[in-house]
């Protein structure tokens, strides 16, 4: 019985004569609606009361207010063990702080005589409301942990059951004491609200965040101009703090992304087992062609002749390349009476690799500087930057005995014939140059 | 002429261009200050090739840290920098941004530097390691070209040293074998391969770098002694101090420079204007790919190469380069307004060759594509 009076009625009174309440006082009263700052009176344990006091319980409300209006947010927020770690500490922290805030600005109100004289009854029920009702949340906080999340399934359906008018006190009947006098005390303070400073609560001064901070003081010009000086002096340090501040956090943010880089650039890069094969075989395939080049060197220093392939693979319209007796590249094509035809490959212009498709006129290209060489004879086309013909290089046609058929002389002559050995069965060979007679 | 006026004119030929008595931070930095005129613009580009110079100091040295100078390996190493070090794709980008922009401001400052005839009496010795600098920039972009060890770098450099070659056909009788024997020895063995990266790494990280400090210890330290040329024919109405406004304003453009270069080498993979299979490894048994190509900055001197016969250029190359180092003799009369148009001259055949370049050369080759 007193359950229901205390959970679904007064809440309802509470918030009846909250409404009707504030209009009243708003029609009747409306220079009243001020906190009645006393600064002028007693300035500098209000600072150390008031602002932490209103940090701390403006963050409690907002996370109060969060899980109130958006349940399914927060609660699929809660469901993650980091953040309701943090929700809480953050809850705990800031209502700590509120408390202690409280408790300074309590100890002003009842020590300092100036205070008093302006102190009013309903003040000091507030003062005895608030602490004690964020009392009872820092004991809920500390006793039933994890708040955070358990009041997803009772205080906030019990909360909204209120606003869409079907109350079920059911919802929180089985909380501890501890936890339903919180909510008394949540009702009783909006009850509060309109016959008290509390109705500061529903001004939003926004202009405040961005308007120069005032002080209020005793007003004697002496003293005013005083304060004026004093003000001009701590808010161009402040300006300067601020600024040089701001420069310090930028320069050491930078510097410290910087430096991170630049760490980690010296640092090397940290590959996965996958990646490093895929490295370490693209470095080996590089050193192995390497390996075969020089191979391919030491091969033409040791032997006379060397291997191109069969007779067969050659073509008469697509040049097959291979390395000659200079380790320059050379071109292996057929000629026109089935015997092999090598021709150098390194152009006589400036040095590039001459292409291997025969056009039809019989030339092959070099992609530098568009010389067309006839491959029959060597020579460049007329007015090509290539001047003098490629070479032609000596060969030697081995049949599967080992036995030599033919063969190119330096002189160009050449002697023997394939003696109607099919081409499959023939091997192509470069020679070295002969030592030229001329 | 004695032996002794003989060393006296050598003595107050040195005294005048080494003033003893303004050797000293008073009237190196405290007193110098520079000119505000029309053209007062041009004095900002010295400081930015400098910039860009030390820029190519640091990244150098980072990409120092990975880079592998064997054939099998280059381009292997260059890779690993650009897709697994961590920041290693900015660096590289960053250097090779950086030489292009250090070598366009490098040029810029010449031209400007000649149109406000910088190189007056008693200036000629910052004329000459300028020149020399000049050089030495060129010596820079063409062995750090081949370092990466691709396609277009190793055939690129091949054509480059057997221009070399080509000098042999105008020279008589045994000296005509001598150009194959000087492109021998700087590439080390019969064809571009190990023994050339090798020395081209050698030149490039460690000789040109060396050569480089001394040269631009004296062409700074001569700029500092005899303070900031006129640069125009009338005196100018306004000077600024050198130290701070001056510095300070240098320092600005040197910022700007440095975002403009980062935002490239963030944005730009510098691969990206030529086509894709330029920059494999190099494979020494295939065929040269199409659309080998200097650095556009050597754009300058490869399309009239490509144009006219080798003489001509030999000829017309060594032309300039004499001009170019005996310009405070040859121009020490020439008004400033003579020089301001031989500079637009230069800058236009400049900014012709490396702009329009291909197509020139396609006006008077045809086959164009």
């Amino acid at each position: 019985m007193i359950d229901a009076f205390l959970l679904v009625g007064l809440p309802y009174l509470a918030l009846a004569v909250c409404v009707i309440g504030v209009i009243w006082r708003w029609k009747t009263q409306a220079f009243s609606w001020s906190s009645l700052s006393s600064q002028f009176l007693e300035a500098r344990q209000l600072r150390w009361g008031s602002t932490p006091w209103h940090l701390g319980i403006l963050v409690v409300l907002l996370g109060h207010g969060l899980a109130f209006a958006f349940p399914r947010v927060w609660e699929s927020l809660m469901s993650h063990p980091t953040l309701l770690v943090i929700a809480e500490t953050v809850g705990l922290g800031a209502g700590a702080m509120a408390l202690a805030g409280l408790v300074v600005l309590a100890f002003r109100r009842l020590a300092s005589g100036r205070v008093q004289a302006v102190t009013s009854t309903m003040d000091l029920v507030v003062l005895a409301l608030l602490f004690f009702q964020v009392l009872l949340g820092v004991l809920t906080a500390l006793l039933y942990r994890w708040g955070a999340s358990w009041s997803t399934t009772t205080v906030v359906p019990y909360f909204w059951s209120l606003v869409l008018l079907q109350p079920d006190s059911s919802l929180v009947a089985d909380l501890p004491p501890v936890v339903k006098a919180h909510l008394v005390g949540a009702w009783l303070i909006l009850l509060a609200v309109p016959f008290s400073r509390l109705v500061h609560v529903l001004a939003l001064p926004l202009s405040y965040l961005w308007r120069a901070p005032q002080i209020v003081i005793w007003s004697s010009p002496r003293r005013a101009a005083k304060m004026v000086r004093e003000q001009r002096v701590q808010e161009s340090r402040r300006e300067f703090l601020k600024g040089a501040a701001g420069v310090a956090v930028a320069g050491s943010l930078l510097s410290l992304g910087v430096l991170e880089k630049l760490a980690r650039f010296f640092q090397g890069p940290k590959l996965a087992g996958e990646m490093e094969t895929v490295l370490l075989t693209k470095r080996l395939h590089r050193i192995r062609m390497t390996a075969e080049e020089q191979a391919l060197q030491l091969e033409r220093q040791k032997s006379t002749r060397i291997l191109i392939g069969r007779l067969s693979e050659l073509s008469s319209s697509k040049g097959k390349y291979f390395i000659d007796f200079n380790m320059a590249p050379a071109l292996a094509f057929l000629d026109a009476n089935g015997l092999p035809l090598l021709i150098s490959a390194k152009c006589t212009h400036l040095g590039c690799t001459v292409g291997s498709e025969v056009n039809a006129q019989g030339q092959i290209l070099c992609p530098c500087h568009i010389s067309y060489f006839t491959i029959t004879t060597g020579e460049p086309n007329v007015g090509a930057p290539a001047k003098t013909p490629l070479p032609h290089l000596e060969w030697v046609v081995v049949d599967a005995s080992g036995k030599d058929l033919a063969h190119r002389g330096s002189s160009g002559a050449i002697q023997g014939s394939l003696q109607g050995v099919p081409p499959e069965a023939c091997s192509v060979y470069v020679a070295r140059p002969t030592e030229e007679a001329s | 002429m004695s032996l002794y006026s003989a060393i006296k004119r050598a003595k107050d030929y040195a005294a005048e261009r080494f003033p003893i008595e303004k050797l000293n931070f008073h009237s190196m930095v405290e007193k110098k200050e520079v000119p505000v005129h029309r053209l007062s613009w041009g004095y900002y580009l010295g400081g930015a090739a400098l910039f860009f110079l030390l820029v190519q100091i640091v990244t150098g040295l980072m990409l120092l840290f990975y880079y592998q100078p064997t054939v099998s390996d280059a381009h292997a190493s260059v890779e690993y920098i650009s897709d697994y070090v961590v920041g290693g794709a900015l660096v590289r980008n960053m250097h090779s941004w950086s030489s292009s922009m250090m070598i366009a401001c490098v040029i810029a400052h010449l031209l400007t530097a000649f149109a406000m005839k910088a190189f007056e009496k008693p200036r000629e010795i910052t004329w000459l390691t300028g020149v020399g600098l000049l050089f030495l920039t060129f010596g820079f972009g063409f062995t750090g070209y081949l370092l990466p060890w691709n396609q277009i770098a190793v055939n690129a450099t091949k054509i480059g040293l057997q221009s070399i070659e080509q000098v042999g056909q105008y020279l008589p009788g045994q000296m005509a074998q001598w150009p194959r024997a000087i492109r021998e020895t700087i590439q080390g063995e019969a064809a571009v391969g190990q023994a050339t990266l090798s020395r081209f790494y050698a030149i490039h990280v460690i000789v040109l770098p060396f050569a480089l400090a001394a040269l631009l210890g004296l062409h700074l330290f001569s700029v500092q002694l005899h303070g900031m040329s006129r640069g125009v024919e009338d005196p100018p109405r306004r000077q600024e101090k050198f130290f701070p406004m001056f510095l300070i304003k240098d320092l600005s453009v040197w910022g700007v420079a440095f975002f403009l270069l980062f935002l490239m080498a963030l944005c730009l993979p510098f691969e990206s204007f030529s086509p894709y299979p330029l920059f494999e490894a190099f494979d020494p048994n295939g065929s040269t790919p199409d659309g080998i190509k200097p650095e556009w900055y050597f754009y300058f001197v490869y399309y009239p190469l490509e144009l006219l016969p080798f003489g001509v250029i030999l000829v017309g190359s060594g032309l300039a380069m004499l001009m170019l180092l005996l310009t405070p003799w040859l121009f020490r009369s020439t008004s400033r307004k003579t020089l301001r148009i031989l500079a637009l001259v230069g800058a236009a055949y400049f900014l012709g060759m490396t702009l329009f370049g291909e197509d020139i050369y396609h006006i008077f080759k045809g086959g164009g594509q």
